[in-house]
């Protein structure tokens, strides 16, 4: 039986990600990516910053291996996408949390069997599966009590996103790539995800998250502030701004 | 939605859908059986058939009397002239002795005046044999050209008889066609109807999967199984059907064989070719289901629009 390669083996002196000259088109239609470079290491945040329709979220589907690049090459743990095998890349992707655009949760399903699914597709067995599911949902402040039975479909926008960030830390992931993760949250909540981001990224799990601002993640003044957590932490925090179809450069915050 | 990372699993889910249609499987195993059994059953006898001598009736042959030859010479020119002739397989002497000799070994004539036919001198003959299955048209002109050989005195061919002959043989080699075409027909129909009733993708599903790095052979492998599982009922149930009517029909046919004079072949098939078989059933099934499987994924990745995902 081949071994499919494991993200958490990447030697430390290799970008855990990395997009060169990256292109994107769909048809003849205009390009949604054009030269895109990007390079993320263990513990680093980046935040993808740009306009509606900048290709913030084509970035993110080409950097969790959903879609293949046009041009250039997005390089995991130093070895490229395009000369991987389907099941190869699919299995890397139970080392990388994703958050989609509102969330991409299994609708009809209540938020543990959602998460505990993700823990499921990466081979835990049924029963740590679904600790694991549990212990995630109260890591990210998700009311199990109140809310764990009913249904996606029937969260509020918050309570889904939390689900979703829950789903993606379940198989402690060596990179989190969160689209628009933000959005939906009151600064309150917000702030208690960032929280939780930061953790995270001390540990020296690698984040890529996508916002209109880069200062969603590190707001001047964050409103209220989970208890024990330290804000703001702008010197790890570095932004990317995509331009309407177009990226401009890559740059320290 | 469950998900089946280990062949274990997928096992169990497989079983676990089969058993939630309970209609779909008896329908599905039930119609496959009896196409699978009818069809086995058809080879058989059909090669049985093809294994069978073709009776002397069916057989073309005409009887060439020859006049006028002066000895033996003569008369093995008239057999070289007559198997020269396109279409003749066999030309075979029967001479006035040869015949009367026959004729003399049938006791009812012996008492009945054989003596009295002695004295009419029989007349030498040459049965001629045609090459088996050519057509009556051909045959006919070729009777024709036997007419014209030298020291032939008249050729006798029953042309209706084996017109009627050869008809008939065509007639029954279209049928058999057309069965094997129908019961494969049939197979294709079911196959197409077990992709339909099983229950589909919903492009919500295969998203969360693909995002969460689903194994594609794992998403496939609970179909693979079933299908596996479908035929393996169905050819179990088809060999139980195939052994019960070659038991109720054999006897009759045997008769029949016998009745034309022909002896019938017992069934060849060993006693392992039914698990034989069903192995091979099973494998066919889980190859048929995991290409249904493949085009069903495709499908309905198809349909997702980019952006759906992520």
């Amino acid at each position: 039986m081949r071994k499919e390669p494991q993200l958490s083996d990447a030697p430390v002196s290799v970008p855990l990600i990395a997009a060169e000259h990256v292109e994107k088109r769909y048809g003849d239609f205009r390009p949604a990516l054009v030269g895109v470079d990007l390079a993320v290491g263990r513990g680093d945040f980046l935040v993808v910053e740009g306009p509606g329709g900048s290709g913030k979220s084509v970035l993110m589907r080409l950097l969790a291996g959903l879609e293949p690049v046009s041009g250039g090459a997005i390089r995991i743990a130093g070895e490229d996408y395009a000369s991987m095998r389907p099941r190869a890349r699919a299995h890397l992707r139970h080392s990388l949390g994703i958050v989609p655009p509102g969330g991409g949760l299994l609708e009809r399903a209540g938020a543990v069997a959602n998460v505990e699914l993700a823990a499921r597709v990466a081979g835990t067995p049924a029963d740590e599966a679904r600790r694991r599911a549990h212990a995630a949902l109260e890591r990210v402040g998700f009311d199990l009590a109140r809310d764990g039975a009913a249904p996606c479909a029937r969260l509020a926008g918050g309570q889904r996103q939390s689900v979703a960030l829950a789903r993606a830390l379940v198989n402690a992931p060596v990179l989190l790539l969160l689209d628009d993760l933000l959005a939906p949250l009151d600064a309150a909540a917000a702030a208690h995800v960032i929280g939780i981001l930061a953790q995270f990224a001390d540990a020296g799990v690698a984040v890529i998250a996508t916002a209109r601002s880069a200062t969603e993640y590190a707001p001047p003044a964050a409103p209220g502030p989970a208890p024990g957590v330290a804000l703001p932490w702008p010197a790890r925090l570095r932004r990317l701004h995509l331009g309407a179809a177009r990226a401009a450069a890559g740059v320290a915050a | 939605m469950s998900y089946a990372p280990t062949r274990a699993a997928a096992l169990g889910a497989a079983l676990r859908t089969m058993a939630q249609r309970p209609l779909s499987l008896v329908v599905i195993t039930g119609s496959s059986a009896l196409v699978l059994g009818l069809l086995a059953f058809a080879t058989l006898v059909a090669w049985r058939v093809s294994t069978l001598d073709t009776p002397g009736w069916m057989r073309p042959q005409a009887l060439v009397l020859v006049g006028g030859a002066e000895g033996e010479t003569d008369l093995a020119a008239v057999g070289t002239a007559l198997r020269k002739i396109d279409l003749v397989a066999q030309a075979d002497f029967i001479g006035r002795a040869a015949a009367l000799a026959q004729l003399a070994q049938r006791k009812s004539l012996a008492s009945a005046g054989l003596a009295e036919l002695r004295p009419n001198p029989l007349p030498d003959a040459f049965v001629v044999h045609f090459v088996p299955g050519a057509a009556p048209e051909a045959i006919e002109a070729t009777v024709a050209q036997l007419r014209h050989v030298k020291n032939v005195e008249s050729v006798e061919y029953a042309s209706d008889t084996y017109r009627k002959a050869h008809l008939l043989a065509r007639v029954g080699t279209r049928a058999a066609r057309l069965l094997v075409l129908a019961l494969g027909a049939a197979a294709l129909i079911g196959t197409a109807l077990a992709a339909v009733l099983w229950p589909r993708w919903e492009r919500e599903q295969i998203q969360v999967l693909d995002l969460l790095g689903a194994d594609p052979a794992a998403l496939r492998r609970p179909r693979v199984y079933a299908g596996a599982l479908t035929l393996l009922v169905a050819a179990a149930l088809a060999s139980w059907l195939f052994l019960a009517l070659d038991a109720w029909l054999a006897p009759d046919l045997q008769d029949l064989a016998q009745a034309y004079a022909l002896a019938w072949p017992p069934n060849p098939l060993p006693p392992w070719s039914v698990p034989l078989a069903c192995a091979i059933a099973a494998l066919l099934g889980g190859l048929i289901a995991a290409i249904g499987a493949r085009v069903a994924l495709r499908r309905t990745r198809s349909e997702l629009r980019p952006g759906d995902t992520a």
